[in-house]
């Protein structure tokens, strides 16, 4: 790409743009070689001219390679190592299935996640069931089936206690803990807090239980996680709190589950310098985790603990892009750049918290402007990217953001517009639809018509 | 609307707004009377040539629609937010 | 200017290139004077490229110093930028040295390093992990394993910290740091949050607190030679600040205990390249370190003052001029620092907005 002359230079909205110190082209000058034009060997824009416009393309290989890559760290150093499969992270059916293929347990954290699970085919005994919300009905079937059951307040215990009767059973259960790393803000409102005491009474209180048994400690201390001390001093923690309360030989941990956390290569805003310098490798974080572990272990006797991660982002991430087209540009009235696409915060609502970066599917001749990227919604929250260096847009030009594969499919909204379709690059290079996109029909089936209003009335 | 972008115009050029502003071929442009420079791209250059040659807004438009290949309306719509953000910078 | 004919060994007629030129006057950054140094040392002949990252730097336009002087991409639009950049001016200039002097470009270079020094470009600086044990949210850890006094420090990424912190021991006024630049000494929890918005606008999370300690400031420079040992070192007591709290006058000191804390931070590092710690004398007469900073202070031209010359000294430790002799800097040199106006032209300005580049006069070479 060009940045100085072209031979012939192609019409651009005029625009004149007052200076300030920090304005000159070269301060956010990008890289030259920022295009992305194939992904796993498959040209993008003919997937956009096959498939339609906005189009999630997720690839199988490198959703391979990141769980296998994730879950060998922590081999490494320690075994044996679980890797739950974060539903929430992405849960379209097909992503689930690769990591189950690849010996994923499924993490879910609610009825629904657990029925899909179940549904997919994975075995209870299999599933680990987090959440702050597990009613009844769902948790008699996992007592039943034999789950992996997280504990997050007093109240639930109770519930399983009165099932556990019922069902005559002794039910093996984790704790959830929370506490200070001092490196991260503590999420309190999840599982039993350490500092306070909180945890060690409810383990005294289960000790007393016969329907329940403490076999498994649980802690997530959030996600992007970009301290790998911070993931030390959890392990330590919990190794701490579990020789504690085995002291008296009244219970025998026979689990550690970590969570998720591992941060991906995506730009966190508010973070200074970019992903690639800002976030730790994941094998830093593997062998924090696994030095901190093998001390807390280091005077124990029982048989080593399972070791369970539940890492979502960093599985998933960037092994998806989210590619769109450009409908419509503008210049806005301090003089910059915008350009409408047809993706928006409906497609990745993770817009809201990280500068997702972004790439032309070719080079674009013309000096690389400050450019906003806005989504098709009506709404003026609905920005993509609210300054990025991108030569002058075009109505046609093609866009991939990646990663994105963290939380989109999950959680995006149904607003105003069709949710796209999710295509999956196979290991061969084939291509196939894991997601239909939305239709008509789709969004009106839970619609009921009583009897008086089955027309729109005295339409002419 | 038309008329009142004309009057716009019109006041840049008779006050001599626009023809004091110094352009170099680079598109660095160095307004004598504030101190502010500016960067103008090539179309905003071409442009402010038209409109100093004394081409009305339509022929502006014209002339331009035709250099670059683009359809009318387009165009005047990017010529009409470039004027008012000449009247902006160089009031 | 081609490089062919140069002697690559020879250190007095590199083509050194030197950053951080936001010379502002409340302010400075330390790249202008660096290069005084470096004009200054007798020997030296070669020439002096100012590379900085705003259009106003007042280095990149002061000719008496710097024989040319180019735009970069700020270290946030990443290491492809840098690299791509640095690499347009290493084929006009064929650079010998890069010189950083900007804490938040150090990880960037850092992480450059190899790829510079394979097209011929060196430098000599903190490696990542020197970097990171520095970190201002790290030195704790790094004091408690030397046994060094340190104001305690915590990193915070909301403001509810500042209403808690009264139950935790901590007292007003203590002081707000960004993780790069930036502390203000706040008076109570509302102008603790604003300067936690600001900083935090301006440079990212985490933000830190640490208590306040009341004494006088004194600071060291030196250079690492990567194998523990510290090389030249020059201590200043700051005589009197701006309201920023920056030198505004020195004056050079000896203090035995501030160079033992120096050479105890360089021998655990392994430290290479250039440092500044930064440390205080409570009014009871503890020493504290405050920061480590991976790179020349703005002061360091008082080295060349005190007959100590660092920057000087690190070309010769990177061309490999052993044994080094250096003369003991004398304690009672003063600086006093001025404001001074440039005046350049509008086709120069014109020059670094549109090209990056100052124009160079026809016969470049030193002034
Ligand atoms: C309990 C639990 N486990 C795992 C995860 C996955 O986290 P991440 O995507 O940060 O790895 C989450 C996400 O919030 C979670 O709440």
């Amino acid at each position: 790409m060009s940045q100085d002359s072209e031979p012939r230079r192609g019409w651009e909205p005029p625009y004149i743009i007052p200076h300030r110190y920090d304005n000159s082209k070269f301060g956010r000058r990008i890289a030259r070689d920022n295009c992305c034009h194939h992904i796993d060997g498959v040209d993008v824009e003919y997937l956009l001219s096959r498939y339609g416009s906005p189009l999630f393309i997720a690839s199988e290989r490198r959703l391979r390679d990141n769980v296998r890559r994730v879950r060998n760290i922590f081999e490494r150093h320690y075994q044996p190592v679980i890797h739950g499969w974060s539903y929430k992270t992405n849960y379209t059916s097909a992503i689930c299935n690769i990591l189950h293929q690849e010996g994923s347990w499924a993490e879910v954290v609610s009825a629904f996640e657990y029925e899909k699970a179940r549904h997919l085919g994975v075995p209870g005994n299999r599933i680990i069931f987090n959440g702050p919300n597990k009613g009844r009905a769902i948790l008699e079937r996992a007592i039943h089936e034999g789950a992996r059951l997280h504990i997050d307040h007093i109240d639930e215990l109770e519930l399983i206690e009165t099932i556990a009767k019922e069902q005559n059973k002794t039910v093996p259960i984790t704790m959830r803990l929370n506490f200070n790393t001092g490196y991260t803000d503590p999420w309190n409102r999840f599982g039993f807090n350490l500092e306070s005491g909180q945890a060690h009474s409810v383990v005294t209180r289960i000790k007393r239980s016969t329907q329940v048994r403490l076999t498994g400690l649980h802690s997530h201390i959030g996600t992007f996680i970009l301290e790998p001390r911070a993931m030390s001093e959890q392990v330590r923690l919990m190794c701490q709190f579990m020789q504690e309360i085995e002291a008296d030989g009244k219970c025998t941990i026979d689990a550690l589950d970590i969570g998720g956390g591992l941060p991906s290569r995506n730009a966190l805003q508010g973070i200074y310098l970019p992903p690639e310098q800002a976030v730790p490798a994941i094998d830093d974080f593997g062998e924090a985790v696994c030095t901190a572990l093998s001390k807390g272990l280091a005077q124990r006797t029982a048989p080593p603990p399972l070791l369970f991660i539940e890492s979502g982002r960093a599985v998933v991430d960037d092994a998806i892009s989210l590619a769109s087209t450009v409908v419509g540009t503008k210049q806005l009235p301090d003089g910059r750049a915008a350009a409408v696409l047809d993706a928006g915060i409906n497609t990745m609502l993770t817009a809201l918290w990280y500068h997702h970066p972004v790439k032309l599917t070719k080079p674009k001749p013309g000096n690389p402007v400050d450019t906003v990227l806005y989504g098709p919604l009506c709404m003026n929250i609905d920005v993509m990217r609210h300054s990025v260096y991108l030569p002058p847009l075009a109505v046609g030009d093609q866009l991939v953001f990646n990663p994105v594969g963290a939380y989109n499919n999950s959680q995006w909204l149904q607003f105003i517009e069709y949710r796209p379709p999710i295509l999956l690059i196979h290991l061969d290079g084939e291509c196939s639809i894991i997601r239909e996109a939305e239709t008509l029909p789709d969004l009106c089936r839970h619609d009921r018509l009583p009897a008086h209003l089955t027309s729109p009335g005295h339409v002419p | 609307m038309s008329a009142e972008l004309a009057n716009i115009l019109r006041e840049l050029i008779e006050k001599e707004r626009l023809s004091a502003l110094a352009v170099s071929a680079n598109g660095f442009a160095f307004d004598p009377r504030s101190g502010q420079s500016f960067t103008v791209n090539h179309t905003g250059v071409a442009t402010m040539e038209l409109l100093l040659a004394n081409h009305s807004i339509e022929s502006t438009v014209g002339v331009l629609a035709k250099q670059y290949e683009m359809p009318t309306d387009v165009v005047l719509g990017s010529v009409e937010v470039f004027i008012r953000q000449l009247a902006r910078y160089l009031a | 200017m081609s490089s062919l004919g140069r002697n690559k060994a020879d250190w007095r007629s590199w083509n050194v290139a030197i950053t951080g030129m936001n010379a502002q006057p409340d302010n400075p950054g330390p790249g202008l004077a660096v290069a005084r140094c470096l004009r200054h040392a007798p020997e030296f002949r070669g020439r002096l490229i100012g590379l900085g990252y705003e259009v106003l730097d007042p280095g990149l336009y002061h000719r008496a110093v710097f024989d040319t002087s180019y735009l970069m991409p700020y270290p946030s639009e990443g290491l492809e930028s840098q690299l791509e950049r640095l690499l347009e001016i290493h084929a006009k200039e064929g650079i010998d040295l890069i010189i950083p002097c900007l804490d938040a470009e150090l990880n960037t270079f850092a992480h450059n390093e190899e790829r510079f020094a394979a097209a011929g470009m060196r430098m000599l600086l903190p490696q990542l992990e020197q970097l990171r044990l520095r970190a201002k949210d790290n030195l704790g850890e790094l004091c408690s394993r030397l046994g060094i006094d340190t104001p305690e420090t915590v990193r915070i990424s909301d403001t509810g910290f500042f209403e808690r912190c009264r139950d935790e021991g901590w007292s007003y006024p203590l002081v707000v740091k960004g993780i790069f630049y930036d502390a203000a000494i706040v008076n109570s929890p509302e102008e603790a949050k604003s300067a936690f918005h600001r900083i935090a606008a301006q440079w990212g999370y985490p933000v830190l607190a640490q208590q306040l300690v009341s004494g006088y400031e004194i600071n060291l420079t030196a250079i690492g030679d990567g194998q523990g040992n510290m090389l030249g070192p020059v201590m200043m007591r700051k005589r009197a600040v701006t309201d920023k709290g920056k030198a505004w006058a020195g004056i050079s000191i000896l203090d035995t205990e501030l160079e033992q804390m120096g050479r105890a931070i360089l021998a655990a590092t392994q430290w290479r390249g250039p440092l500044e710690v930064e440390a205080l004398r409570s009014n009871d007469g503890r020493l504290y370190l405050i920061e480590v900073n991976p790179r020349f202070p703005a002061w360091v031209y008082l080295t060349h003052g005190v007959g100590c010359n660092l920057p000087q000294l690190l070309l010769r430790l990177v061309a490999g001029d052993h044994p080094l002799v250096l003369p003991q800097p004398a304690p009672g040199t003063l600086f006093i620092r001025y404001a001074e106006e440039l005046v350049t032209t509008l086709e120069q300005f014109e020059s670094m907005m549109i090209k990056g580049v100052l124009i160079t006069p026809q016969a470049a070479g030193t002034v």
